[in-house]
C-alpha cells in the first residue's frame, strides 16, 4: 500500500526552491539563520501580498511549487503541520496587547496569528474547498500531518493532498530556546556540525509543500509506509521499533540502500542516531540533512524532500554523506528523525522504478 | 489640514503595509474602498483602530464609517473636528 509523490516545494536556509537538488550547498557561521526567500511577487498577487505575514508567503510559495511540478492544480486535501504556526504575527499581536492595555489591537495581526492560518491561507489562494487540517505537535507536527494524508489517500476517500511543514523563528522564540539548550552559543561551520558535536545545534526554518497522489504516473518517488513511535526507552527498543517496521514491509536492514537520520550535532540526541546506524545498518550508505536544513519543529519534512531528491537523482549530495559506502542505486531509502527522544518517526521511500 | 492629511497618508501606508504606495500616490480626494486604493472590510477595522490610537477618536456609530473613511481629506476633516 502506498502513496506517491508528485510534486515538492521547499524554501529554506538553502536556495532550494523549484530545484530538486542542492548542487550550492551554504555553509553558516551563526546558530540563528533565517530562509533564503525569493521575490514574492513572482508567486503572489500584491494586492493579497500586503496582508500576509512571511510564514504565510513562504508556504503559498512552496506550495504553488509543488502544485506547479505535480500538474495537479486543485488538491483534494491541504494537511499542514506545524511546530509553532504564525509565531512572528503572534507575537506581535500579543505584544501590543501588552503594550496597549488590551486596546487598539489590529485585525490583521490577530487573523494571522493562530496555526490553522497557514493551510487556510493556501486553500485560499488555490480556492481549494475540500478538507483541510493543521497539526501542531512540536517534533512531529509534519509526520502527524502526512500520516493523516496517508491514510486518507490509502483509504480512498481522496486521490490527492497538498502536505505541508512550516516553521519560523523569531529572535525572541530563538531566545527563549536557547535557555532550553536547544542552540549553540557559536558555529564555525554548519555544513560540517554533526562532526564537530556539542550541546544543541543551530537553527534553521523551512515551508515545504509536498503533493502527494494515489498513482504514480510521473511521480518522483514512491511513499511506502511511516510509522511512529513514542517514549521509546533505549536502543534496543528503537532498534526492535525499525526492524519491526521494516518486517511489516517485508524488508531487512540490508535492504535498505540509505538511512537518513535527523542526526544534528547536538550530542544530547546524537548517540541514539550513531548506535541504532552501528547496530542495524553498519554497511548501509548513512546520510544526514540537518546540517543543510538547520534545526526546526518540521525540520524532518526537509529530510523527506532531501531523500525524494536522492532518489529522483540516484545520488547523495557529498556533504550529507556520514559514511563511505559505496552509492548503489538508489531503490529504498528509510528516513528516521526523532525529537528529544520522545517522538520517534520512521519514513520508508521508494524509487517509482522497483 | 495639508499636514495632517500627508501624516494619514503615511500612517495608512505604514499599517495597511501598502509596499509600493507612496503618500503622493494618494489624492487627497480619491475613493479609499472599492477603486482608488482598493481597501476592504478588514482595511476599515486597521483604520478604525489607527484613529482611536493615534487620534484618541473612537467611532462609536458604525454607519458614520462610510462618509468619514471616504477619502483621506474626510477622514483628516473628522480626526480636526473630533480630536480629543
Amino acid at each position: 500500500m502506498a502513496i506517491y509523490i508528485k510534486g515538492m516545494g521547499n524554501i529554506s536556509i538553502q536556495d532550494t526552491l523549484g530545484k530538486n537538488f542542492i548542487d550550492a550547498p551554504v555553509s553558516y557561521s551563526e546558530p540563528y539563520i533565517r530562509c533564503i526567500e525569493p521575490n514574492f511577487k513572482d508567486f503572489i498577487n500584491p494586492l493579497q501580498l500586503r496582508r500576509m505575514s512571511r510564514i504565510i508567503k513562504r508556504a503559498i510559495a512552496s506550495s504553488l511549487t509543488a502544485v506547479e511540478q505535480s500538474g495537479i492544480a486543485v488538491p483534494e486535501a491541504i494537511i499542514s503541520g506545524t511546530g509553532l504556526g504564525c509565531i512572528e504575527d503572534t507575537e506581535k499581536f500579543l505584544s501590543a496587547m501588552i503594550e496597549n492595555e488590551e486596546k487598539f489591537l489590529q485585525p490583521t495581526y490577530f487573523i494571522q496569528s493562530t496555526h490553522n492560518t497557514i493551510s487556510s491561507q493556501i486553500a485560499i489562494y488555490l480556492k481549494c474547498h475540500s478538507y483541510n487540517n493543521t497539526y501542531t505537535h512540536r517534533g512531529v507536527s509534519f509526520e502527524m500531518a502526512l500520516w493523516d494524508a496517508y491514510l486518507l489517500l490509502l483509504s480512498g476517500q481522496i486521490k490527492s493532498a497538498l502536505v505541508g511543514g512550516y516553521d519560523e523563528l523569531t529572535p525572541t522564540y530563538f531566545q527563549q530556546l536557547k535557555k532550553l539548550g536547544f542552540w549553540r552559543d557559536s558555529v564555525q561551520d554548519s555544513l560540517n556540525i554533526v562532526n564537530t558535536p556539542g550541546i544543541g545545534t543551530f537553527s534553521g526554518e523551512g515551508s515545504l509543500s509536498f503533493m502527494f497522489a494515489d498513482n504514480a504516473e510521473n511521480a518522483l518517488a514512491r511513499l511506502d509506509g511511516m510509522s511512529l513511535g513514542y517514549k521509546l526507552n533505549n536502543d534496543e527498543d528503537v532498534c526492535r521499533f525499525i526492524t519491526q517496521f521494516l518486517e511489516e514491509h517485508h524488508l531487512t536492514p540490508q535492504d535498505i540502500d540509505l538511512f537518513m537520520t535527523g542526526k544534528s550535532g547536538d550530542e544530547v540526541y546524537d548517540g541514539l542516531y550513531d548506535n541504532v546506524s552501528k547496530m542495524l545498518f553498519p554497511q548501509t550508505l548513512q546520510a544526514v540533512y540537518k546540517n543543510l536544513s538547520g534545526e526546526f519543529f518540521t525540520a524532518s519534512a526537509f529530510g523527506l524532500w532531501s531523500a525524494t531528491s536522492c532518489i529522483k537523482n540516484n545520488e547523495v549530495p557529498e556533504c550529507q554523506k556520514i559514511n563511505n559506502i559505496p552509492t548503489k542505486p538508489l531503490s529504498k531509502v528509510l528516513l528516521y528523525n526523532q525529537y528529544q527522544n520522545k517522538n520517534h518517526s520512521l519514513i520508508l521511500l521508494s524509487s517509482c522504478g522497483c | 489640514m495639508e499636514e495632517l492629511m500627508l501624516q494619514l497618508k503615511k500612517e495608512i501606508i505604514e499599517v495597511l503595509n501598502l509596499e509600493d504606495v507612496t503618500p503622493e500616490d494618494i489624492a487627497d480626494d480619491a475613493p479609499l474602498f472599492g477603486e482608488g486604493l482598493g481597501l476592504d472590510s478588514i482595511d476599515a477595522l486597521e483604520l478604525i483602530v489607527l484613529m482611536e490610537k493615534n487620534y484618541g477618536i473612537k467611532l462609536e456609530n458604525p454607519s458614520q464609517g462610510k462618509e468619514i473613511f471616504k477619502s483621506v481629506r474626510t477622514m483628516a476633516e473628522y480626526i480636526q473636528a473630533n480630536r480629543k
